[in-house]
């Protein structure tokens, strides 16, 4: 499935990406529990990346996915991916939405089980953000990698959907 | 993976422990349950415990998404305000207390995708302040709080009416250990407070519980019965 550009975002998502900016760096940093633990990106890339991130995510919103109100910045490096340890529950359905800023030109987004293998998932690819979107078939942990495919450092967010 | 990559995952609380509205509506997929018999009335007892009143607060946030499950927009209504009024005790700012006008406002309009936005919402804003009211050990409280109520619901439906393919949700080892690991990073005054050694007691049994791919009917049923009893532990402080 491949989200729609030609519809606007839903106005819930718009008024929640406002009421979320302030609290764009604050927030992830003070939940962030295990390393790596990544410097402080400037409020505006931060705020830059959530906002692309959210958008694609919005896509996905239009069929019915709920958007995760939580989600993960950072800083990446091209042949340094990032991975992030989630918890699913069997027969739900995610896409887990993410995008960098300039320099960053492209990345990639990809699942592996609780034993770090892939998993089936389908890909969404768009130069600065992609997405990954799975049915989980087991319940538990799972992770998620984001690769930089093309340009240099730079800022990140992903976040995640379900339905 | 190589065992490199596995070293380097990232936990962030927001997003690796998952909402009760992710666990609910992975039940609903097995058979939807009568979720209007699963609201919760009344009033949570008076404390003056803040580390109670943070996982109270918690389990008042999964009651939420059951009232949304339920789509009964006055318990959303009341259970946003209980919210709300705990969040006063713990001095939490001024914006915290207008998620409460929203929630009202999304429950008169029956708008439940986006109450379940505005509840996750409302625990991540009153999570933010208590970090940076230096109170970030009442947030690890909250997480617990919700997962446990959520987890209380889950196993009792799944109880009620038992199949390999909804008891394989209650297959949540990792959480379990996640809680458990934040629970040793509080004070250690607050560890000894007899609650929260209770709370880690019931994660401990309950790890073993859900360990299994297919959990057995005997492991739910020790799940719910174990949830359930912290759960009134939490709301009673017994």
């Amino acid at each position: 499935m491949k989200p729609t550009y030609a519809k606007l975002l839903p106005i819930g998502i718009m008024t929640r990406l406002l009421q979320v900016l302030a609290a764009a760096v604050l927030l992830p940093a003070a939940f962030a529990q295990e390393n790596p633990t990544p410097p402080p990106p400037t409020v505006e890339s931060d705020v830059s990346a959530r906002s692309k991130a959210l958008e694609l995510a919005g896509a996905f919103s239009n069929d019915g996915y709920k958007i995760r109100d939580g989600y993960w910045p950072g800083e990446i490096e091209p042949n340094r991916a990032q991975f992030l340890e989630v918890n699913l529950f069997a027969g739900n359905e995610y896409w887990f939405s993410a995008a960098v800023t300039a320099p960053g030109r492209k990345i990639a987004v990809s699942v592996f089980n609780e034993n770090g293998n892939p998993v089936d998932y389908q890909t969404y690819e768009d130069g600065q953000a992609a997405a990954a979107g799975l049915v989980a078939e087991v319940s538990g942990r799972y992770f998620v990698k984001m690769s930089l495919l093309e340009g240099d450092k730079s800022q990140f967010c992903l976040l995640y959907s379900y339905k | 993976m190589t065992p490199d990559q596995m070293k380097q995952v990232v936990r962030i609380e927001s997003i690796t422990i998952p909402m009760p509205g992710e666990f609910f509506a992975a039940i609903n997929k097995q058979g939807r349950p009568n979720w209007k018999q699963l609201v919760r009335t009344g009033t949570p007892e008076a404390t003056a415990s803040r580390s109670q009143i943070a996982l109270i607060l918690g389990t008042l946030v999964a009651d939420g998404y059951i009232a949304v499950e339920a789509q009964d927009s006055q318990g959303v209504k009341n259970i946003g305000k209980e919210i709300i009024n705990l969040a006063k005790k713990l001095n939490v700012s001024q914006s915290v207390l207008g998620r409460g006008n929203s929630i009202n406002d999304f429950a008169d309009n029956n708008d439940w995708n986006a109450l379940r936005e505005e509840l996750e919402a409302t625990q991540n804003e009153v999570k933010l302040d208590m970090f940076e009211q230096k109170d970030s050990n009442l947030v690890t409280l909250v997480t617990l709080g919700a997962w446990m109520r959520g987890t209380e619901i889950a196993s009792g439906l799944i109880e009620r009416s038992y199949t390999p393919e909804s008891a394989r949700l209650l297959r949540q080892p990792a959480i379990i250990e996640y809680l458990l690991e934040q629970i040793g990073t509080l004070p250690q005054g607050m560890q000894e407070d007899p609650l929260i050694s209770k709370l880690r007691v019931a994660l401990e049994k309950s790890r073993d519980f859900v360990k299994a791919e297919t959990p057995s009917t005997e492991n739910v049923k020790d799940l719910h019965e174990t949830m359930s009893s912290i759960v009134t532990a939490i709301a009673t402080g017994a």
